[in-house]
């Protein structure tokens, strides 16, 4: 139930240059799949933008602004951004002439395949022109050498405007007034399939009364406008274009403005043939996203006829596979079906998929994940919107308690297709794609403020459903009924609710969402990832014996955890194998691997994270890393319950709780089984091995030799005590050397055995008994911290400096400073940090008699070291006393490494672990004693202050700035991380 | 705001009322039944949530539903709460031709138990029975029924096939285990069909009856009074269509 994504976090807003390519609606560059090499075309080809000014061939107006050059697009906007524009694909450029230039005028004219002309004047400086058309005419060249430019007259086919403007029309005599073909389409051009395409309306007719909506003469309109202004991916976007737009959209060309207007054309324009290959490869394919759609395929605009037959329902399923195969993340939400059937209606399947990508992707971007993060975050806006532009209404739904969603998030959900009779809807969507996502605020507040006074009088979320739901249904009607002049009784309440939305709200802009979305956009993904921390929290099976804040904190490790090292998707099982028993169990669910518990635990377990105290003279930090040991893996395997290779959510919970509350002796036993692969109940000897090692792993950083003292102790207590309990052959006299010889993958130690070995020594002992437990943590995890104002310009450049990158290397720059003047210090933090300074604890009497311990330890180390050199697969214990050693050496600092090269070379015959005892002894003495005190005295508390998040970098950049003005000593750089 | 008094006068009484449960289980048919008894096949799924209102007589009670009817997908999730605050009553709906509702259904309950109101009626409701009516025997089903179940299967094809093609019978939740959980999480349980209307109309007036009335009145009369500005709007005044033996004296209520 509980999914875990980090990728809300991972947003970044677009910069300059991307938001450029958003505007103009330019498709992503693909990158080559092969590398590309050195000439690949991309590194020559620049992009570029030049001040210029635009006129048509013949046409008096000339517009200022901004020619961009982003090959293999050329594109224009005015300088208002929205009067002019076009964005034309370098391929539709036949030639571009230097007319004769007059005086200080640098013009380029710019022929198009169909030949029109555009002429562009260049009003900067002459190098800057002069480089811009060399860079323009390597683009063409590139384009042409790439055989681009045969491809635009087949595509132009494929487009019903380039039918509407031929002059004897091959489709006029074949329409209804509807512009719905008398044929149903299939005979147009003496008997060829229609080349353009068209939607379902073609053949089960269109919404509306044609002559109510004035078909023929919106579409003469736009004929003439093509005429003269180009068409499709030529279309150059004058003033009256958007004029033509708001008054609605003939139904023939409706699919296709849609897309040229969206953009969405570039798209089918550059992937020919993609959504076919996409049904193709993913034939047969189920998910999940394909079975909510079976069951909403019936559901999308019943009432429409195509939907009722198979025809229109295939067209639908298709659609919405192809989308939901080629963006697996989003996968299929609701609302889409009622989108893509209604664009369907319109637009052929082809030209819907690509437009359908453009929406999801582009102009409502995260409205349709599984999050939902765009429709949420648009809801705020909208809020902040009204309360802007609308006061009264807001603080009356304030007052009475009324959530302005419960009515509008539909709305935008649906493009207010679901909300709106169709016709009216349409309109909008016209809008919508001709001016971008800024629509649906105008015409949402346009709403509310034409219904004010309705509005001031509600007094819950159910009237204001209800009011709302009158109006939608009375927009057919008068808005003013009793108005004595004709022309004002025929103004619809539609029109009405399109002059206030662009009328009133057009200071609405673009921009002014954008900088909303970036306004709120933290706000929304706290609420979010606070929402299904909860419900992750509630879908546990069992707390176990946790409380609500401590699994909290473990939600939030693995949250971080996530975040950090993202799982790898889940793979979908077969689909033979789904059989709706299964799916019962199915249900999406984070799970993590190996790499991404190492996060995790690192977060709860001080022992499973590497933390460097580092002083530089500027700054106290403690760096952590997440530590890498066999022990770790070996935990996430005990924790692995159900046998998937994956842990979940109350995987983990319940794996803490075998070992957070547990005492001394459920400790020992829990440690024993962690060791116990095969789980018989016994350790063999190579386990015995493995323990010792787990156990100097965990006290790699500790202080003074008792641990190390006890765990060589451990070992020879477990091999003396193991080989003295081991049965005698029959027969064998007491003073016998020859124990029997054991295997050492076989069943050697039991638990009790185990047990009595441990508790023989007091240090062991009292790390069984409270100190295993307390080393894992439950307590706040450092998040990285959303910065609740990322909203200023100032405050986005922040945010691209704090990056972990740059912390990182300015924690580099000052150590490099802090060495040159001989204040960098790097000092390990204990895991345990029990024993503050060296101190020797004197192990407890032996639990053998003399006797017992001179007759086995030597034999019992020299049986395992025999199989050691024997068995080359099993870890012998010659190279795990080796290991021991050089787990030893993680301590030890690099002056003192050169001894422990002499342990694994040891002589044959020498006990290899006494020496290696040794060694670790011997090192201890010669310890240089600096990082004893300074790291006793630090508080583990204040772990959370000094992670290096972004958000605590910006603290470290002041500290490091203040160190400059004052003379900083640790202590201020500690105030000032604090 | 003729009736503004009307918390107290008339005793009728607004409860909210929320409807929860996976996609597709019929959520909105419930309560289109319930309203207008009508059943419409080929439902368009909810987007954000969808209201409603009906009015239901109870004994000298006239209770005023406004029914919050939310959408089913999963990612809908996070809206849901919006929906449920302060709501009164919930009626959680599973489709007893799929277990997997079921579990679904168990964890919206939990949700509301921990979430929602204190106070909350819930009801749980095993949709669509009427795909799974025993069919006097074994193998009789009527003709007609089965073509019943054609139809229905292209609302739901994937389940309804896979179902026709394993047994006679497509109930994948028994009615003892659901009731079982019901009792367990202190529910009240239905099985219903918005098909041919079984049980709809119960799941309402059972609720009513547990409703916790007095404590409703005592609150809303402290608030504004609500009055009826939307009460004549259309779809709400159409009556209860009351089975003749329901004597609970429900009737209409046009206001
Ligand atoms: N046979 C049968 N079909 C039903 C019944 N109730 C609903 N359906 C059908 O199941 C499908 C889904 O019904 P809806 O009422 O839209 O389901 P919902 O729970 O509101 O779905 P969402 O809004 O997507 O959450 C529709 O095709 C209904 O016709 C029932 O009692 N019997
Ligand atoms: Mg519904």
């Amino acid at each position: 139930m509980s999914t875990i994504s980090a990728q809300l976090r991972n947003f970044k807003e677009p910069d300059r240059d991307e938001q450029s390519l958003l505007f103009f609606a330019i498709p992503p560059v693909h990158v080559k799949d092969d590398g590309a090499g050195q000439n690949n075309p991309e590194d020559s080809l620049h992009k570029m933008e030049i001040n210029a000014m635009l006129s048509l061939d013949g046409a008096e107006d000339s517009y200022p602004g901004k020619l961009h050059l982003f090959p293999p697009y050329l594109a224009f906007a005015s300088l208002d951004r929205k009067s002019v524009r076009f964005t034309i694909p370098l391929c539709t450029v036949r030639r571009v002439e230097r007319p004769n230039a007059r005086a200080g005028v640098y013009s380029l004219s710019i022929l198009l395949w169909h030949g029109m002309k555009i002429s562009v004047q260049l009003t900067s400086l002459r190098p800057a022109a002069d480089q811009f058309c060399a860079l323009l005419s390597m683009a063409l060249k590139a384009e042409l050498q790439a055989g681009k430019m045969k491809t635009v007259k087949p595509f132009s086919k494929t487009c019903y405007s380039e039918n509407l403007i031929l002059d004897t029309s091959p489709v006029a005599d074949n329409e209804r007034e509807d512009g719905s073909l008398i044929d149903g389409g299939r005979k147009v051009g003496e008997g060829n399939a229609p080349a353009f395409h068209g939607g379902l309306g073609l053949k089960f007719k269109f919404p509306g009364d044609p002559k109510k909506l004035r078909e023929a003469s919106k579409t003469k309109l736009w004929t003439t406008y093509f005429r003269v202004h180009g068409r499709h991916l030529t279309l150059l976007r004058y003033p009256q274009a958007t004029r033509f737009v708001q008054v609605g959209l003939p139904n023939r060309l409706r699919g296709e403005m849609w897309e040229t207007l969206s953009g969405s054309i570039y798209l089918r324009f550059t992937n020919p043939g993609r959504y076919k290959q996409i049904l193709e490869e993913n034939k047969g394919r189920t998910s999940t996203s394909t079975e909510d759609i079976e069951k909403d395929l019936h559901r999308s605009l019943p009432e429409y006829l195509a939907y009722q037959s198979e025809e229109g329902i295939g067209a639908l399923r298709r659609v919405l596979q192809a989308f939901s195969y080629n963006n697996p993340e989003t996968g299929y939400c609701q609302a889409m079906n009622i989108l893509a059937a209604a664009i369907l209606i319109y637009m052929s399947e082809e030209q819907a998929f690509w437009l359908l990508d453009v929406v999801c992707d582009r102009l409502l971007p995260g409205y349709y994940s599984p999050s939902m993060h765009g429709t949420l975050l648009d809801q705020r806006v909208f809020e902040s919107l009204v309360t802007r532009c609308l006061p009264v209404i807001h603080e009356h739904f304030q007052e009475v308690d009324v959530q302005l969603s419960v009515a509008s998030l539909p709305w935008f959900l649906s493009l207010y297709i679901n909300s709106m009779p169709m016709i009216f809807a349409f309109r909008v969507v016209d809008c919508f794609f001709c001016m971008g996502p800024k629509v649906l605020f105008q015409v949402g507040l346009a709403i509310l403020k034409i219904n004010g006074e309705q509005l001031l009088q509600i007094q819950d979320d159910g009237q204001f459903i209800h009011l709302m739901r009158d109006y939608f249904n009375s927009l057919g009607d008068s808005a003013h009924p009793t108005s004595s002049d004709p022309r004002m009784r025929a103004i619809t309440k539609f029109q009405e609710l399109l002059l206030v939305s662009f009328r009133e709200f057009a200071v609405i802009t673009e921009e002014t969402i954008f900088s909303e979305r970036r306004r709120f956009r933290n706000e929304i993904i706290a609420s979010i990832e606070a929402f299904s921390k909860r419900s992750a929290i509630r879908n546990l099976k069992t707390l176990e014996r946790f409380n609500k804040e401590q699994v909290g904190f473990i939600y939030d490790a693995l949250f971080k955890a996530v975040c950090v090292e993202p799982p790898p998707a889940p793979v979908p099982p077969p689909m033979s194998l789904l059989t709706t028993k299964d799916t019962i169990e199915e249900r999406p669910e984070t799970r993590i691997g190996p790499k991404t518990f190492k996060v995790f635990l690192s977060e709860i377990a001080t022992w499973a994270r590497d933390e460097k105290i580092v002083m530089n003279g500027f700054q106290q930090r403690v760096d952590r890393e997440v530590a890498d040991h066999e022990l770790m893996d070996r935990l996430f395997w005990f924790w692995d319950y159900s046998y998937r290779g994956a842990l979940t959510f109350q995987d983990l919970v319940t794996g803490l709780d075998g070992i957070i509350f547990s005492d001394l002796m459920d400790n020992i036993e829990w440690f024993f089984n962690l060791h116990d692969k095969n789980k018989d109940g016994f350790l063999t000897k190579d386990e015995v091995l493995t323990v010792s090692e787990s156990l100097l792993f965990i006290f790699r950083f500790e202080i003074g030799d008792a641990y190390l003292g006890a765990v060589s102790r451990f070992m020879s207590n477990a091999f003396e005590y193991g080989d003295a309990l081991l049965p005698r052959p029959e027969g064998s006299g007491e003073e016998d050397d020859a124990t029997p010889q054991i295997e050492s993958n076989q069943p050697y130690l039991s638990l009790a055995t185990f047990r009595m070995v441990l508790l023989a020594d007091e240090v062991l002992e009292s790390f069984f008994e409270t100190d295993l437990s307390a080393s894992f943590r439950l307590e706040p995890v450092p998040l990285m911290e959303l910065s609740p104002s990322n909203n200023g310009f100032l405050g986005g450049i922040w945010s691209n400096i704090a990056t972990d990158t740059n912390v990182k290397l300015f924690h580099k720059l000052s150590d490099e400073v802090g060495k040159t003047i001989g204040r960098h210090q790097v000092i390990h933090r204990p895991s345990i940090g029990r024993y503050t300074s060296i101190e020797d604890t004197r192990p407890r009497e032996s639990l053998l008699t003399p006797a017992m311990r001179h007759s086995s330890s030597e034999s019992s180390l020299k049986a395992t070291s025999g199989a050691s050199s024997t068995e080359a697969q099993s870890r012998p214990s010659v190279s795990s006393a080796a290991s021991a050693a050089t787990s030893a050496t993680l301590i030890a600092t690099d002056a003192e490494r050169h001894q422990f090269a002499l342990s694994p070379t040891s002589p044959a015959g020498l006990d290899p672990l006494a020496q290696a005892t040794n060694v670790v002894a011997n090192a201890f003495l010669e310890r240089t004693p600096f990082a004893i005190d300074d790291a006793g005295d630090d508080d583990d508390d204040d772990d959370d202050e000094e992670e290096e998040e972004p958000d605590d970098v910006l603290d470290e950049v002041d500290a490091f700035l203040d160190a400059h003005e004052t003379v900083v000593t640790d202590e201020d750089g500690e105030v000032a991380n604090g | 705001m003729s009736e503004a008094a009307s918390g107290s006068a008339d005793k009728s009484v607004q409860v909210k009322l929320v409807l929860l449960g996976e996609a597709a289980v019929g959520k909105s048919s419930v309560v289109l039944r319930f309203v207008s008894d009508e059943f419409q096949a080929n439902k368009e799924p909810t987007i954000g949530a969808a209201f409603l209102t009906q009015k239901c007589r109870l004994e000298d009670r006239v209770l005023r539903y406004e029914i919050w009817d939310t959408a089913g997908q999963e990612r809908f999730h996070s809206l849901a709460p919006m929906y449920y605050r302060n709501a009164q009553a919930a009626v959680v709906v599973y489709d007893v031709t799929k277990a997997a509702s079921l579990e679904k259904a168990k964890t919206w309950v939990k949700e509301l138990q921990r979430q929602a109101n204190p106070n909350i009626v819930i009801a749980l409701a095993g949709n669509k029975i009427d795909l799974v009516q025993p069919s006097l025997s074994g193998s009789g089903s009527s003709a007609t029924e089965s073509e019943d179940e054609a139809d229905d299967a292209t609302a739901t094809p994937g389940e309804a096939a896979a179902s026709d093609a394993e047994t006679e019978n497509p109930r994948q939740v028994p009615r003892e285990e659901a009731q079982a959980y019901a009792q367990e999480a202190g529910l009240l349980f239905f099985e219903t069909s918005a098909k041919t209307g079984e049980g709809i109309v119960e799941v309402f007036t059972e609720i009513a009856k547990n409703i916790p009335i007095e404590s409703i009145l005592a609150s809303s009369r402290g608030a504004a009074g609500r009055p009826g500005t939307s009460g004549n709007r259309p779809g709400t005044q159409e009556a209860v269509n009351l089975d003749e033996n329901q004597a609970r004296g429900r009737d209409a209520c046009n206001c």
